[in-house]
Formats: structure tokens, sequence, C-alpha cells
């Protein structure tokens, strides 16, 4: 663990470390990050060996933990896993729905030294809200805990996912989260990834919504200066240039999956032939330093053309593996979301086409479902 | 003015019309010129702008709105039959209102503050647009130097004014949640006051203009006034809808506007306050990185000595013009200095939301 220095700047420590403590989730949502096979309460990693992973982490350098799910509020342990982020000094962040038991553990949350809430928001209407998670009675739960997050003192962040069935709600979202008291919010436009990916068509905004979002956003920016800070994430099949996922790969992030899988990315399990270790097996950091997964898209050496010559290699690392596999065929390829990449032009011309189109159905996220995965299904590009 | 180049409109009569053919003709120009037709309309109405957009709309309008009476007051200053100025004043009054509070460019504040705008601003026309002041302003000149009969037929514009006031009102009614039946109130006055001025400019001009050249002249002189319409929303659609360049020193999105009520600890920082750092805002050392870094939501800020310094000062205790008396003793240097370059800093993370008071 020593090798870990910032002196090697081929192997940076890690900054973040996603705690995917469940797949369980009362919301459902179509574009849930979540794989398509989740993994079942039965397999989930129990409190002494999330412990053990959390004292790693702070060990290896890790400051911000991603409390997430699923609904991490659905574990009983939820307390004792945040208490143990605030005894080894790590940021504790509750990414959270609000919904089923989130109210009921708040205040010994707060007690135990929970630094920071973000709670997800489908929708500003909530017919709308409800149709899009999937569950009945969801919004007011959500404003009740928004209020009560905000009552205790504790920082809130709201974070909305944005797409064509609730793009015309970001005004309304800027007013609701400025409503709720909360200090940040996230204008996150979809990322077409996992279910996110099989329910593409019934997500994707045109590109004229698109950039009157911006614009609402740039504007609200302004004049709500030093009251609400506004995080955008712009859709990449829309974008000059492809973002750097989870800040490069293997650089500052690493996420645990609730069997203990760990990953270098969410989605990261979407590309066949990687081989992820488990917290079970190794200590986080064997599996950050030397796990093939971590490995292989590392720094710049896997990369091909264009992005092997690249002046933007370091900057944006060849963008999304994951995204790069789903378009491309091919995960070292140059992510599709890049106009550099030979493909850019089809990709901006299905998001264009499938915008266009009336919206398909939801497929709403559900554990042991029968949803085959797309990549299988559809021929890359 | 315009004496080296032909009018548009000239030239379309030559023999002298019957006033109800005169009528039709100027009835002819509003079908095909009058502002509804602008495609800046239609987005407006059919609830296709953006908030912003209607803001846009609403500032310029004003500027209109604000020189209609100094457009009447040149208009009546011509005017020698008494009879005339009785009835044309009553534009005056319908604008400027009787006393404070009241009157057509009242109402027009209201609306614009109804969308947002801080009264002062749109007071202050900073942010109008040129083309909306040239436009303007070429109408107040128009009827201070052009004949009477011009003058009158100018306003004519009003004929045509009912019917896109009721289609405006209920498009921006049903499409814009930030519109109200309040907001809209200048409307509704305009829907009886615009048919009874219209009534007696077109009687006037329909007596006046008694051979085929003052017919010609009431003719163009409506539409210059429609083209005044049409090129304020002509720069409107060119600032704010495509390809959006807002000239410098036009009303950009974001400024102008009733800021939002302050939540409680925000707003910036003076030498006298007591700074602090909120809960979910900690600083500590990185070991890893041999580094102090202040922990905040969702993202992580690398400190330099200097900073940490000033925050390990931030106790929720001392102003900050102590903390600068304490670094200047520890640091040898000039307490006014440094409280300066505090108060930069703090601001700083204050406007990010990691620093309140």
């Amino acid at each position: 663990m020593n090798a870990l220095t910032p002196n090697r700047p081929d192997l940076p420590a890690p900054v973040g470390l996603l705690a995917e403590l469940t797949h369980r989730c009362p919301l459902r949502c179509p574009y849930c990050s979540n794989p398509l096979e989740l993994d079942r309460r039965s397999r989930e990693l129990d409190t002494e060996t999330w412990q053990r992973v959390l004292t790693e982490a702070a060990g290896l350098g890790v400051l911000h933990v991603h409390l997430s799910g699923g609904e991490p509020t659905a574990r009983n342990d939820i307390v004792e896993i945040t208490q143990t982020c605030a005894t080894l000094g790590l940021y504790s962040n509750l990414i959270t729905s609000g919904v089923g038991g989130a109210l009921s553990k708040l205040q010994a949350l707060y007690d135990v030294g929970l630094d920071h809430v973000q709670l997800s928001v489908q929708g500003v209407d909530a017919q709308n809200a409800e149709k899009i998670g999937g569950l009945k009675n969801a919004q007011p739960q959500k404003l009740d805990f928004a209020a009560k997050v905000v009552e205790l003192g504790l920082p809130l962040t709201l974070n909305a996912v944005i797409h064509r069935g609730n793009i015309h709600e970001v005004e309304g979202f800027i007013d609701l989260a400025v409503k709720l008291g909360a200090k940040r919010l996230e204008v996150a436009h979809t990322q077409y990834y996992g279910w996110a990916y099989v329910n593409r068509a019934a997500l994707m905004p045109d590109k004229a919504q698109v950039d009157a979002s911006i614009r609402i956003v740039e504007a609200a920016r302004e004049r709500l200066k030093g009251q609400l800070v506004i995080d955008l994430v712009v859709p990449d099949y829309y974008a000059k240039y492809p973002k750097a996922c989870a800040g490069g790969w293997g650089r500052k992030l690493m996420n645990v999956t609730p069997q203990g899988k760990v990953l270098p990315c969410h989605a990261a399990e979407t590309i066949p032939g990687l081989e992820f270790w488990y917290v079970g097996e190794h200590s986080l950091g064997e599996i950050w330093r030397d796990s093939p997964a971590f490995t292989a898209y590392r720094g710049t050496d896997w990369m091909q053309e264009p992005c092997r010559s690249c002046d933007r290699r370091e900057k944006d690392w060849g963008g999304c593996r994951c995204q790069a596999l789903a378009l491309a065929g091919d995960a070292a390829a140059t992510d599709p979301a890049c106009s550099l990449s030979p493909l850019h032009a089809k990709v901006r011309a299905l998001a264009v086409e499938e915008a266009a189109e009336n919206p398909p159905d939801y497929v709403y996220r559900t554990i042991g479902s029968n949803v085959r995965s797309p990549l299988k299904e559809e021929a890359p590009l | 003015m315009n004496a080296a180049f032909p009018t548009p409109g000239a030239d379309e009569t030559q023999r002298l019309l019957s006033p109800e053919e005169l009528e039709a003709a100027l009835r002819d120009i509003g079908a095909r010129r009058y502002h509804n037709l602008h495609p800046f309309h239609r987005l407006l109405h059919d609830g296709k702008l953006d908030k912003d957009q209607v803001r846009a709309w609403a500032l310029n309008r004003y500027y209109y709105q604000a020189m209609i009476p100094v457009k009447d007051s040149a208009v009546l200053a011509r005017m020698t039959d008494a009879s005339l100025r009785r009835v044309w004043r009553q534009r005056i009054v319908d604008h400027d209102g009787d006393g404070p509070g009241d009157g057509g460019i009242e109402r027009w504040l209201k609306l614009a503050e109804g969308v947002g705008f801080e009264r002062d601003y749109v007071l202050s026309t900073k942010g109008i647009l040129s083309a909306t002041k040239f436009s303007v302003e070429a109408y107040v000149h128009f009827v201070s130097e052009r004949s009477l009969l011009e003058a009158i037929a100018s306003s004519l514009t009003e004929m045509f004014s009912p019917n896109i006031i009721s289609e405006r009102v209920s498009g921006m009614l049903k499409n814009y949640d930030f519109i109200t039946k309040d907001t809209l109130a200048y409307f509704e006055k305009r829907l009886t006051q615009a048919p009874r001025d219209a009534d007696f400019a077109l009687d006037y001009v329909k007596q006046h203009a008694t051979t085929p050249e003052l017919q010609r002249q009431a003719m163009a002189a409506l539409t210059f006034k429609c083209t005044v319409l049409w090129t304020q929303l002509d720069a409107l659609y060119f600032a704010y809808v495509a390809p959006g360049l807002i000239p410098p020193d036009a009303w950009t999105p974001g400024t102008g506007l009733v800021a939002q009520k302050a939540a409680p600890g925000t707003g910036r920082i003076a030498a006298g306050d007591v700074p602090r750092l909120p809960r979910g805002v900690r600083m500590r050392h990185d070991e890893t990185r041999g580094k102090h870094v202040l922990l905040a939501p969702e993202r992580t800020f690398d400190l330099d000595d200097n900073a940490v310094a000033v925050l390990q000062l931030v106790d929720g205790q001392r102003t900050v013009s102590e903390m600068a008396e304490r670094l200047g003793a520890t640091y040898a240097a000039d307490p006014k200095v440094i409280e300066a370059d505090i108060l930069m800093m703090l601001n700083d993370l204050a406007t990010k939301r990691v620093l309140e008071r």
C-alpha cells in the first residue's frame, strides 16, 4: 500500500469510494445506473466486511464515501456504517431516494455524523415524478424528507436526472431546490448505460430541448449565485468531447457492489472479459493497484487512434469505456460521444432519430427480471 | 426626410379613393404588415418562448410604452384646434394615469415586475436593445416632422390591435405558468381604449385625406408605423431567439431581476461578520497526499498554506477583522491588506455555498 503515493502519477490514490450497499430500492426508475442483473439481498456484504472495506479505503487515501444503492437506508446497518465513516474521518454522502425507511433513520444518521445528503427527485409535478419513479405517493415522502434534512442543518443536494419525460421541468427543479433550502442542485442529463440504455428511446430529448435546458441553468446560476450551486451534466450524445468517465479509469474512484465486487465505474460489468476482484478475496489496495479490471484501461497505453495521439488524451482519458463498447462494439475504441470518433455522426443521428419518435413505454427496473442486455440484441454501429 | 428615396407603399394609388376604399386600403396594410404576423409573436403566443425570452420582450416593449405619451404630446403640440386636442389628450391620460400608480405605463411596469424584473432596472431603460430605441425614436420624430394627417394616420395600427391582444392574453395565460391575469392587466384596458382611439383617428384620416397625394401619405404613414413595430420584433428575435446575438450593454438573462429571498447565512461576507464552516464542510489533513483539504458536498478543495492559516481561524466566534489582526501579528503584515485578501477568499467559498456567516 505504500506504493500508492502521489509521486507515482501512473497510479494516483483513489479519492472517492462509491459504496453500493444494496440494490434493493422502492423506486423503479427507468434510467437506474444499477446493472441489469441486480444483486439479491442474500448476497450482500455484511456489516463487518463493509467496515473493513471503509478502513482500507481511508488508508488508501479515499476522502469521500458515497453511500449509495439501490436505496442505502434499506440496510438495517446504515447507521453503523455511517458511524464508521465518521470515525475514520471519511466524508459521508448519503445518496437516497428519501422514501421507504429513509426518514425514520435520518435523525440517527445525523447523530453519528453524516456529512451530506443527496436526494433524488424524478420530477416536480407529483404525478409525473411518480410515473417516472414507478412508485405511488413517493413525492410527498421526498418533500418531507428534504424538509427534515434542512431542519437538522444537514447540507442538501437535489439530484434531478433529466430526460424527455421531465426536461420541461428544469425551471421547476430550480425553484423546488430554492424552496426546499437545498444548497446544491444537480441537473444531470441521463447517461445512457444500464437501464437507461434499454430505455434510451423513451428518454432521449431532442437537441433544442437540451439547449433550452442549458440556457435555463446558466441563467439561474447567475441569478442564484451564492444561494444555490447548480451542477450541470450534459448528455454525451450531443457533446463535442466525451467526459472523463469517473475522472479517468482507475484514477479517482472505485465502486464496490453489494456483493463486494470492485469496479472502476458502476457500469464496468457491461464490458465482457474484464476480471473483477472481490473484497472478500483481496485487500482494497491490491484491487486498486493490480486487479485486471483496474489495470485494463488505466493510463493511456491501451488507447487506439484517434485517442492515442490526441492532445486531450489525459483530459478525458478517451471518454467512457462502457459507452465505447455499447456503441462501437469495442471497449478500447474512442468513445463515440467524442466528435473525433469516426462513429460520432452516427451516434448523433441516432439520438436525433430517437428523440423525434414517439417515446415507447418505460422498462422499469426490477430485481430478477428477464431484461436482456441490449448489447447482445443490437449490432454495434 | 426620405426626399430622395421612394416611400414603401407609394405609387399604389393614382386616383382619389372613396372614404370606404381608403379604409379598405388601410386595413389591407395591416393585414399584410402588422406585427401579429411576425414569427416572434407566433412564438410568444404559442408558449414557445422560455421565461427569459418573454422577459426580453416585456423589457423592450416597456420603452415603446414609455415613449407613447411623448409621441402623443408631440402630436398634440401640432393641433391648433381645441376640440381635437381635447380628444387626443385622453391618450396621454390613459398612458400616464391621473396620478402615481395609475395608467398604461404603470400597468406595463407591473407586467415587467410580474415576469421578475426590478422596477428600477426597467425604468432605467439600460438594457433596452438599441434597435428598439431607434425604432421608437423614429416614430416620435416622424410625428413631429410630418404633417398632422400623417401623424394621426400613423396611429392607425390600433385598428388591428384588439385581435392581437385577445390572442396574446389567452395564449400567454394558457402557455406560461409565470403569467397571471394581473400581470396582463395592461391589455385588458387597451381592449376598450384602442378601438375608441382608432375610430376617431380613422374618421379624421377619411375626412382629411382628400387628394390622391394625401391618401398616399396616410397609407405610407401607416406602413411606416407597421415597420416601427416589426423592426422591434426583428431585433428581439435576433438577440434572444436566433442566432441569439445579444449586443453589448443590452439585457442579458439573469440580470436586472429581483433577487430571490436570500437563504439564512448567505450573502456577501463583510469585515464585521463572523464566518463559520457549516455542517458538512470540514478541513482535514490528507496524509496520503501530504496536504490539507476542505471536504464539502460532492467536492474537495485543495488548500495552500495561506488558506489553511485562514480557515484555522474560522471558528464561528471571530470576525473577519479579528482574524486579519491575528494573522497580521503572526506574519508581521498590514492587517488591512490581509483583511482584503481574506474577504476575497471567504466570499469565494461563500459563493460556492461552503462557508456561511
